[in-house]
């Protein structure tokens, strides 16, 4: 512990130069733009910035496009909470609850809170990210396939807590979720599949352009439809701020969201998509009111956004005890210290314990800058929606339409997110939540190709799945909680879900 | 149609005609779009990413990476081949460019694209393979590892970047070198979860680039059979080539540039100097030698060589690999 703290004393030294504390300001200012802005990633807002850090030292090199990494995903939930539009994977949750929020008139609420939730998730990451990077780090490369397999097969099973609609509902949207993540070149044999011949489909369909068709662009196909002219929702400053009511709403699910969040987060691979969706559902099955969720629920927004900020930063654990990238931009940043000369890997700390310790501190300092930029531009960003919906509109369209295209240059995905905002508005005219829809569209491709790999260890035997201890652990969360729905089935105990479809098939007969 | 409006309109035809005749002299007087059918963080791009910052310096035109991702590099190439031959669009590939028509063909699909779509201008660099074990593993040599293999056929897993890629090519080859070995495959999506899944001792073996395995080399996370250059290489001495070891196997990851077909000649000598002097810059030679590369330029006539042999290689490997069964 006391080298920890004369280490972090090291790295705040470095981290404070005001050089350093510069350039991390910038590379937070870029990453909440990029965050705002739909359509350019984080991915691409730093490899666009990698060149310009050639003069830089490797400290501010890394402090910078770690901090646009970072700060982008504090901007994400801004066009989810206002426009509904997610940004990114990571914010579709948010679009649920925190665009809900925004027309009950709390979207300066939704967006402080998600702002501070990010905050704490994003600092605990790094505490415990200083105290206990290492030994995690080691724990989490034994999560091989068959964990992978078993930690998205939980993910499933907490499906049934993603939509506010009956369980058969979600099932089906689900499913089709599911059906989408086939499309493209299957990875262990090669074979194209329901590609109709087009090479961008070989790798299947993106998820960014389902989100934002769905999400966004339904959204707004659907509002002509509705004949009331709503109300501009402008609210006025004293609003902006959270209540003392909804702060206490929130508390327990920034904590239970930093938790998860940073678990997920540490694990190599593309789970972290996944923690969002999971802390939604989490949320949502301990809540005692689960059917606010949906409709504007304040543990919706917090959880989510925390979870997302703490796995962002739980990336880093792999990338710094171990040089391992757990995502594409996680490598990038690997490349960027290589070309500043610094071998990223197990020996890091070692040999260059002011780029590490620096860096570390730096997202501490980094974190802070971010709370202080985002607070204040909540009042700006709310200001958006005083804009009248006939210019404000075709203006969201636009920014999809353009945002999209940049994800991957790709003309198919704008065709994408077009058909999937017609799809949008159907599933919305029908009362179909596109969230799990989405949720089977990240989990799919990863599943089968997990699930594919253990059974090559494995050499095709069922068992590698029970004898290895994480994924024998995962199985058995997921086996409890099937049994415990099951029991409640038998003991003919009506829960909320029942009485909702009882609801819904109530205002059906009206 | 008026005659001042036709006037005009030949005018401007004629203006139009004079600076497409023009266009070799002047090239480049524009900015130049560099294709990059990966992901950021892949060899190929952070390979070019510098080069294409000391390329702007030499043509004194913005040079401009695009990366055009998916299908394993093969979008981003169909692109390429059918752009304007102009001189403004440029491809980065790797090593596995040469591979798509040959899977095309495994398939029974028609080819959009082959070898023939792109002219070579420059190879970059040519990363040996090395082969990396986990430290917990007992094999101290590629011997002990073959003659395992041999007792235990389909004992052994290997991860590779991803099917018929480029890691997967030469682990295939070396298979067929060492007498037909069989193995288990198990594909991740890329150079970067393949090392993790021999770190994790979830695979036995990895054929890596080695600029991704040598910092866990020398964390002694894993360890090195052996090489596929033909000679070894400076940053791992005491790693012998699999030639020494009794197999014969020479492989290359290299990182080249290519221009789509039909692209006129005076342009391609423009590039060729250009990018031979960007090559040669000392900014870049510094970015490469902290990348742990070393650059091994080979100007068009030799890479076009290189390049007919390498290809060859390909095909083969992949036809060896044939259609997998799911």
């Amino acid at each position: 512990m006391d080298t920890t703290l004369h280490s972090l004393y090291l790295g705040f030294s470095v981290a404070l130069q005001p050089a350093n504390a510069w350039y991390a300001f910038l590379g937070c200012l870029v990453g909440t733009l990029v965050g705002v802005l739909p359509g350019i990633g984080p991915l691409a807002g730093i490899s666009i910035l990698l060149p310009v850090t050639f003069g830089l030292n490797a400290t501010q090199a890394i402090i910078m496009l770690a901090g646009i990494y970072y700060g982008s995903q504090y901007g994400g939930s801004t066009t989810s909470i206002l426009m509904r539009i997610p940004g990114e994977a990571s914010s579709v949750m948010t679009c649920v609850d925190g665009y809900a929020m925004a027309q009950r008139g709390r979207a300066g609420a939704a967006l402080c809170i998600a702002a501070v939730g990010s905050w704490i998730g994003g600092t605990f990451g790094v505490l415990v990210l200083t105290m206990v990077a290492p030994p995690l780090a080691t724990i989490a490369i034994k999560f091989g396939p068959p964990e992978y397999t078993a930690l998205l097969v939980l993910g499933l099973i907490f499906l049934a807590y993603m939509s506010s609609t009956s369980l058969i509902r979600t099932l089906l949207m689900a499913c089709l979720g599911l059906l989408l993540g086939m499309i493209g070149i299957d990875n262990m044999t090669g074979d194209f599949r329901y590609s109709f011949n087009l090479a961008e489909l070989g790798d299947g369909i993106g998820i960014v352009p389902v989100a934002v068709g769905l999400f966004g662009l339904g959204e707004i196909l659907s509002t002509p439809s509705v004949s009331a002219v709503k109300d501009v929702i402008a609210p006025r400053l004293r609003e902006l701020l959270p209540t003392r009511q909804e702060w206490r709403e929130a508390a327990l699910p920034i904590g239970r969201g930093t938790a998860l969040g940073f678990i997920i987060g540490i694990i190599p691979g593309s789970a972290h998509v996944i923690s969002s969706f999971l802390s939604y559902a989490l949320e949502k099955r301990v809540s005692r009111h689960p059917e606010r969720f949906g409709k504007g629920a304040v543990a919706g927004v917090a959880g989510p956004e925390t979870a997302n900020n703490a796995a962002s930063t739980g990336a880093f654990v792999p990338l710094l005890a171990l040089g391992i990238p757990t995502s594409p931009i996680t490598a990038v940043l690997i490349g960027a210290l290589m070309i500043h000369g610094v071998q990223v890997g197990p020996t890091l700390v070692n040999e260059h314990p002011d780029v590490f310790w620096g860096f570390v501190a730096s997202m501490y300092v980094g974190n802070v800058m971010l709370l202080a930029l985002n607070l204040p531009l909540v009042g700006l960003f709310v200001t958006v929606l005083r804009i009248p919906y006939a210019y404000l509109y075709p203006m969201i369209i636009m920014f999809c339409i353009v945002g999209v295209y940049e994800v991957n240059n790709s003309i198919v995905d704008v065709w994408i997110m077009l058909i999937m905002g017609v799809l949008g508005y159907a599933l919305r005219k029908f009362d179909f939540d596109p969230a799990p829809l989405v949720l089977g569209l990240v989990i799919s491709p990863i599943l089968e190709q997990s699930l594919r790999q253990s059974l090559i260890m494995s050499n095709g035997n069922y068992l590698i799945f029970v004898s290895r201890p994480i994924a024998l652990g995962l199985l058995a969360v997921s086996a409890t909680l099937l049994a415990l729905a099951g029991l409640s089935f038998v003991l003919k105990q009506r829960d909320w879900r029942a009485r909702l479809a009882a609801a819904e098939a109530g205002e059906a007969e009206r | 149609m008026d005659r001042r409006n036709f006037v005009i309109g030949s005018a401007a035809v004629a203006a139009f005609a004079a600076v497409r005749a023009r266009a070799a002299d002047d090239y480049p007087n524009r900015a130049i779009t560099m294709i990059s059918p990966f992901p950021p963080g892949g060899v190929s791009d952070t390979i070019t990413r510098p080069l294409d910052a000391a390329l702007e310096k030499v043509f004194k035109q913005p040079v401009v990476l695009e990366n055009k991702t998916g299908a394993a590099g093969a979008v981003g190439a169909q692109y390429v081949a059918a752009a304007k031959p102009d001189g403004y669009t440029l491809l980065t590939h790797i090593v596995s460019i040469s591979g798509f028509a040959a899977v095309d063909r495994l398939f029974g699909r028609t080819p959009k694209f082959t070898n023939d779509s792109f002219v070579p201008i420059a190879r970059i660099v040519a990363d040996p393979i090395v082969m990396i074990v986990n430290k917990d593993l007992p094999y101290r040599s590629l011997k002990e590892l073959v003659d395992d293999a041999k007792a235990h056929p389909n004992k052994l897993i290997y991860s590779s970047s991803g099917l018929y890629g480029a890691s997967h090519i030469p682990t295939a080859l070396f298979a067929k070198a060492a007498g037909n070995l069989q193995m288990r495959h198990l594909p991740t999506n890329g150079g970067g979860p393949a090392v993790t899944a021999v770190l994790g001792g979830n695979v036995n073996f990895f054929m890596s680039p080695t600029s991704i395995a040598l910092s866990h080399i020398r964390a002694g996370k894993v360890r090195p059979l052996a090489v596929s250059s033909a000679q070894r290489i400076k940053s791992l001495p005491d790693v012998p080539t699999f030639r020494e070891s009794g197999y014969d196997l020479e492989y290359y990851f290299w990182v080249g540039i290519f221009a789509p077909k039909g692209t006129p000649e005076p342009i391609i000598k423009i590039l060729r100097e250009g990018i031979r002097q960007a090559a040669h810059s000392r900014e870049f030679l510094d970015t490469l030698a902290n990348l742990g590369q070393d650059l091994a330029y080979m100007d068009q006539p030799e890479f076009a060589a290189f390049w007919a042999v390498d290809a060859k290689r390909q095909e083969d490997a992949i036809n060896a690999i044939g259609r997998v069964q799911g």
